[in-house]
């Protein structure tokens, strides 16, 4: 089976390198991470191949990443948000599965395993 | 609160309008805003002075504003004149309540607001004798001089909005407060959260690169102890911004107990937001714990040099730091393997910044070059 290739969105350094780490395990690639929403929006708007899905942390150094989540739904990426806000208010989204941090790899490979990538 | 307008049907006779005036006082007493103190004295100050018209008045700053009102004929329902140019402003100001018999012969009176309503004469008492906030207008339609009963149950009435007031003003206070708590426990909640998530990519990756549990052991309580050190000094700031110089010196204590023995620190006032400050503060516990496991701080002699400027020409400016290390054991090239430690180096900071960091294995030594634009996370201190 292909890799997935997978965004990332994570001010936290610390947590997104362990969130690539963890993509690793799982037979992932990482397509790209990013620690703020201005770049990941760059990035998506680019031209580079579409990710197969997307992780996105919710408060990117007090900005919130729904104009991220909003163009993966444009182009039809599946994603999760993973945050430490226990009750997240996430009007638009609220079908969007959210990981709770500390990061249970279980239920991160759980999501991930959703990402189907193009044949 | 009690309907006081269903009171018409009562049949028992109200002698002087005191029931109503009772009434009105408890009916104060349960009022938590504004509106509802009003919509009280709307119902009732007519009935209890018998006047044709009775005015809520509120004071805003500079302003008399006619809040609410119960009249024959319209008032001046939503409008604001100014403190000087109205008898309210007058009460409220001079502090006591005014009764003027023929507004026409009376020059605090601003005739011209006057003359498209039926008020020919008036009462005005103000709310909160010793700093008026409020004040209460009732008017007639002729000439005359209200009964000193009169006068006196609209000062009882203004006494009780003036509790009414500050009652409702303290309801509001302990709500916030209240509010603000919760705010401050889903924060916390929420950062304790973000922070054992840190903790958890540390110990996954110190394992990763641990050849034995004493190494783990080790390397981990000692990432542990920055990270601790690193929210000290948040806590210290109540999670506001820390100043580089703070953090260099409560991250490389521990590598010299006088700071200036071993390090070289240059640089202008640089302040990071609580976040970003957690990632300099691991960074430069990292950089320290290489040198003094390999590089400069292995020697009795060796330095690090510790260098900062900002271009300020650039748009956004521009920071460049350095960490040199001088005078330690001569360095034959990077580590074959890249830990978490150089990992940390190499991006942590500088994805954080939206920059870009280097990590030079010289012959003189290790040097780490940190470039980043400044923003909202690192800017000149003010």
């Amino acid at each position: 089976m292909k890799s997935s290739k997978v965004m990332i969105v994570e001010d936290e350094a610390l947590v997104a390198m362990m969130v690539e780490d963890m993509l690793g395990d799982l037979g992932c690639e990482v397509a790209g991470s990013f620690g703020a929403v201005t770049d990941a929006l760059a990035w998506l708007g680019s031209g580079e191949p579409t990710p197969d899905g997307a992780v996105l942390d919710v408060n990117i150094g007090g900005e919130m990443v729904f104009p991220v989540a909003e163009a993966l739904r444009e182009q039809g990426v599946p994603f999760v948000f993973a945050t430490g806000y226990g009750d997240l208010p996430r009007k638009g989204f609220e079908s969007i599965e959210v990981l709770a941090k500390p990061i249970n790899v279980g239920a991160l490979r759980k999501a991930v395993d959703k990402f189907q990538p193009d044949e | 609160m009690l309907d006081l307008a269903s009171r018409d049907d009562v049949a028992a006779p109200d002698t002087g309008g005191l029931v109503t005036l009772i009434e009105t006082i408890e009916a104060l007493s349960a009022t938590r805003t504004i509106s509802e103190v009003a919509d009280v004295i709307r119902k009732a100050a007519r009935r209890i002075s018998g006047a044709d018209g009775v005015a809520f008045v509120l004071r805003d700053n500079d302003k008399c504003w006619y809040f609410d009102e119960d009249a024959i004929g319209p008032l001046w329902k939503g409008k604001r004149f100014p403190l000087t140019a109205c008898i309210s402003g007058w009460a409220m100001l001079n502090r006591q309540t005014v009764v003027i018999p023929d507004i026409y012969l009376d020059d605090r009176i601003p005739h011209d607001a006057y003359r498209p309503t039926f008020v020919k004469s008036l009462v005005m008492t103000p709310v909160r004798m010793e700093d008026p906030v409020a004040a209460i207008g009732a008017y007639w339609a002729e000439s005359h001089t209200p009964s000193p009963e009169v006068v006196q149950k609209l000062q009882v009435m203004a006494r009780a909005t003036a509790s009414a007031l500050e009652s409702g003003r303290l309801h509001d206070s302990l709500v916030d407060a209240r509010h603000h708590g919760t705010f401050l426990l889903q924060e916390l909640d929420h950062r304790v959260k973000n922070t054992l998530a840190i903790v958890q990519s540390i110990s996954r990756q110190t394992l990763r690169a641990s050849p034995s549990p004493e190494t783990f052991a080790e390397v981990f309580e000692n990432r542990l102890l920055a990270l601790s050190q690193a929210h000290e000094l948040l806590t210290r700031r109540s999670w506001g911004r820390a100043a580089l110089h703070e953090i260099l010196e409560k991250a490389l204590a521990p590598f010299s107990p006088e700071l200036a023995e071993r390090f070289d620190i240059i640089g202008p006032a640089l302040t990071f937001s609580a976040e970003t400050s957690v990632s300099v503060h691991m960074t430069l516990h990292e950089l320290a714990v290489n040198a003094a496991k390999h590089g400069a701080l292995t020697t009795p002699e060796g330095r690090v040099v510790i260098r900062w400027t900002v271009d300020e020409g650039a748009a956004p400016p521009m920071l460049t730091l350095t960490w040199r290390e001088v005078g330690g054991p001569a360095v034959s090239g990077p580590p074959e393997r890249r830990g978490f430690g150089t990992q940390m180096i190499e991006r942590g900071l500088a994805r954080d910044l939206g920059g870009k960091a280097t990590l030079d294995f010289t012959p003189q030594g290790v040097v780490y070059t940190l470039r980043a634009p400044l923003s909202q996370r690192m800017s000149l201190a003010a």
